[in-house]
């Protein structure tokens, strides 16, 4: 019975990671830029959530309508303005720049929220539910079912939409999209656009289940880069994998070896994907 | 090329700010006559900084109220106190150079020890070598204290000192207790608490079925809660800071994990954790080496606990903790050893340190042979209906321990 548990933990958990990664995914994947904002757009998700609930008893799973413009016109913007005068820049510039402004708007909500921890408590709780023996929490549960929805959404949008196919052509070859007459740096705004989005709807839902903190952005962004390494990159299922095979990994790992090596077992593996396997589980060079 | 334009800058600063700490310290030895000077080394940048901050503020309300006060007196005659602050950028080797510098080179009277045990450890050794009277606020490990040190004092008792109380209640309070799981987080001061827990579960004869840490920065403890929960454990026992155990006591809750008594160091203490839980703190027991709560009617400068903890509040709009406490603490009794002294001389005020016995409003205050406070009883409180409430020691106690944690 404690198996089945570890393994629901690790499967809810997984979904969690990979909605904390998928944006991030999407950005590098596309833009090649590695946006060490990400983490801080995720934190600052979740003070808008949890503002919205204690100010108008907005609970997350609507705030994830308010959230997804907001942080898409952000994300837009600061590619539209900053991002976009470096992007073909050698990668190292743009991830100082990102770093810059991250350091900005993390110091920013420490200014204004302190770095007080805060928690997101639901009225009535949601509380869990369990099946036999095993317990699942609902928030967790919510979180999962919006991942995945989110996840194939983002995959539906890339498939079908015009946008979305442009998005992968600027991928597959800036160049040739050029040619095609693609207007890249829009294509790279909006994917930035909804790279922050989604990072930003993270955030609301991670609000009911990590306390809230600017301090906690660094643990969400090396979350997002070890889940990307171990996916794949730029695939939406890559981030899936990824987020499954590292909750996977720290479950087991936790359980057998104790707690303080389920960290050291998913660093291991992450230097044995990128020694071995450095494209991840799913990644292709471009994706479809 | 970046890196070293920014390291010739950074140069230039720390040179220019040096040589406006000089000025300063040149301008005020100019009017030296009446001024105390207190050395603080404390790590203001770096990892460490939260605490340097709040080491910083006791020490700024008690030269505050001193001052307020007319100053210190020393034999009929009233010396402002000035607090010379340097930053050690956490980084121990520092702490102990900016020791000797400020002994050596800025002339300060007295010490405060550098933060915690380890580098108030290394910089004792240099205020040692210069017999100059030293007390360390944040200091509990006894191995800082065991050097055979004549000038060295700390305000906080040993770690077991935290544990001990706590499992004699609980063996009191709760028979039911046979299972012990703990759970700390691989960190300095966490994990010291969490064997002095383990020595302490021992002795009473508890059974410690899990003991295990887990990593800084673990986002998840889902795995290692499933496994204490098969355990089945009537006591758990966790340690870390505010972010960790509000993580682990949400996910408890999730896993609808119940037990007797669930004790948590050291978030507890602190006023975000109560709010960030809400109905989920109920019941968490913990200790601390001070707690605003508690009800001392002090000799030193700020009298009652209560008095205290409105002069902070009015000061920085927040409620203190023990290590800002301790810090304001080792600045009154500094006062109160020189004022008994009647002089700056430092082997005097050394020795009046070393005979001090006098109830403050931290606490009763009694340096042991070794130089570490040994009259004071860590208060173990517990969360009742929102609010910390004191279940000893017997003296200021407020409530009586509650069983049951869902």
């Amino acid at each position: 019975m404690q198996a089945a548990q570890i393994l629901i933990n690790a499967l809810v958990l997984g979904c969690l990671y990979a909605c904390i990664a998928i944006g991030f995914s999407l950005v590098w994947g596309v833009l090649n830029v590695i946006n060490l904002i990400h983490g801080s757009f995720i934190v600052l998700g979740a003070y808008l959530a949890f503002g919205l609930y204690n100010a108008l008893h907005v609970p997350p799973w609507y705030a994830v309508i308010v959230a997804a413009p907001l942080f898409f016109v952000l994300g837009y913007l600061l590619q539209r303005l900053l991002l976009n005068r470096v992007i073909t820049a050698p990668v190292l510039v743009t991830l100082t720049l990102t770093f810059g402004l991250d350091l900005i708007l993390n110091n920013a909500m420490i200014y204004f929220f302190k770095a007080d921890y805060r928690k997101l408590t639901l009225t009535p709780s949601l509380g869990s539910v369990s099946i036999l023996d095993v317990v699942v929490p609902v928030d967790r549960l919510i979180a999962t079912a919006a991942a995945l929805a989110l996840t194939g959404l983002l995959y539906l949008l890339l498939r079908r939409s015009r946008i979305g196919r442009a998005i992968v052509a600027v991928r597959l070859d800036r160049d040739a999209a050029v040619l095609m007459g693609v207007n890249v740096p829009s294509i790279y705004a909006i994917a930035f656009g909804l790279g922050a989005a989604l990072a930003g709807c993270a955030g609301v839902l991670m609000a009911l289940i990590f306390p809230i903190s600017p301090l906690t952005s660094s643990a969400y962004l090396g979350k997002a880069f070890v889940v990307c390494v171990l996916g794949g990159l730029g695939s939406v299922s890559g981030a899936l994998a990824g987020g499954l095979l590292l909750a996977l990994v720290e479950g087991v790992g936790s359980t057998f070896f104790g707690p303080s090596h389920a960290t050291t077992l998913s660093f291991v593996l992450l230097i044995v994907f990128l020694v071995l396997r450095p494209q991840g589980l799913v990644g292709r060079k471009g994706f479809e | 090329m970046n890196q070293s334009w920014v390291a010739r800058r950074v140069r230039k600063f720390a040179l220019l700010s040096a040589a406006v700490l000089a000025l300063g310290a040149q301008l005020s030895a100019a009017s030296a006559e009446d001024v105390i000077r207190f050395g603080a080394p404390l790590p203001i940048t770096g990892a460490l900084a939260p605490e340097a901050v709040k080491q910083q503020q006791g020490y700024d309300l008690w030269a505050e109220q001193a001052n307020k006060a007319g100053g210190i007196s020393v034999g009929g005659k009233k010396y402002k106190v000035q607090i010379v602050y340097t930053d050690y950028q956490s980084n121990t080797p520092r702490a102990v150079q900016a020791t000797e510098q400020m002994i050596s080179q800025d002339n300060v009277n007295f010490m405060f020890g550098a933060f915690g045990s380890g580098a108030a450890k290394a910089a004792s050794t240099v205020s040692e070598k210069y017999k100059v009277p030293t007390l360390a606020a944040t200091a509990s490990s006894s191995q800082v204290y065991d050097q055979g040190y004549k000038y060295l004092f700390g305000t906080f008792t040993p770690n077991d000192t935290l544990t001990t109380p706590l499992t004699k209640i609980i063996k009191a309070k709760v028979p039911d207790v046979k299972k012990v799981a703990i759970l700390a987080r691989n960190d300095l001061f966490p994990l010291a608490i969490a064997q002095e827990m383990e020595k302490s579960a021992k002795a009473e004869g508890y059974e410690v079925v899990y003991s295990e840490k887990y990593a800084i920065g673990t986002l998840d403890h889902s795995a290692a809660l499933s496994q204490i929960k098969s355990l089945a454990p009537q006591w758990i026992f966790v340690t870390g800071y505010t972010n960790d155990l509000l993580l682990v006591r949400k996910q408890m809750v999730d896993q609808q994990m119940k037990a007797s008594v669930v004790t948590m160091i050291a978030g507890p203490a602190y006023q975000e954790f109560i709010d960030a839980l809400g109905p989920a703190a109920e019941n968490v027991s913990s200790a601390a080496w001070w707690h605003p709560a508690e009800q001392y009617d002090g000799k030193d400068i700020f009298g009652t606990t209560a008095n205290f903890v409105k002069l902070f509040k009015a000061k920085y709009n927040s409620e203190p903790d023990y290590g800002q406490a301790s810090a304001a603490l080792c600045g009154a009794l500094f006062q109160m050893a020189i004022e008994k002294a009647g002089s700056l001389d430092r082997d005097k005020v050394r020795d009046e340190l070393a005979r001090l016995d006098v109830v403050t409003f931290f606490g009763p205050v009694k340096f042991g042979a070794n130089g570490q406070i040994n009259s004071l009883d860590p208060p173990v409180f517990q969360i009742q209906g929102g609010k910390p409430v004191v279940l000893f020691p017997q003296a200021i106690q407020q409530g009586d321990l509650k069983i049951g944690v869902n």
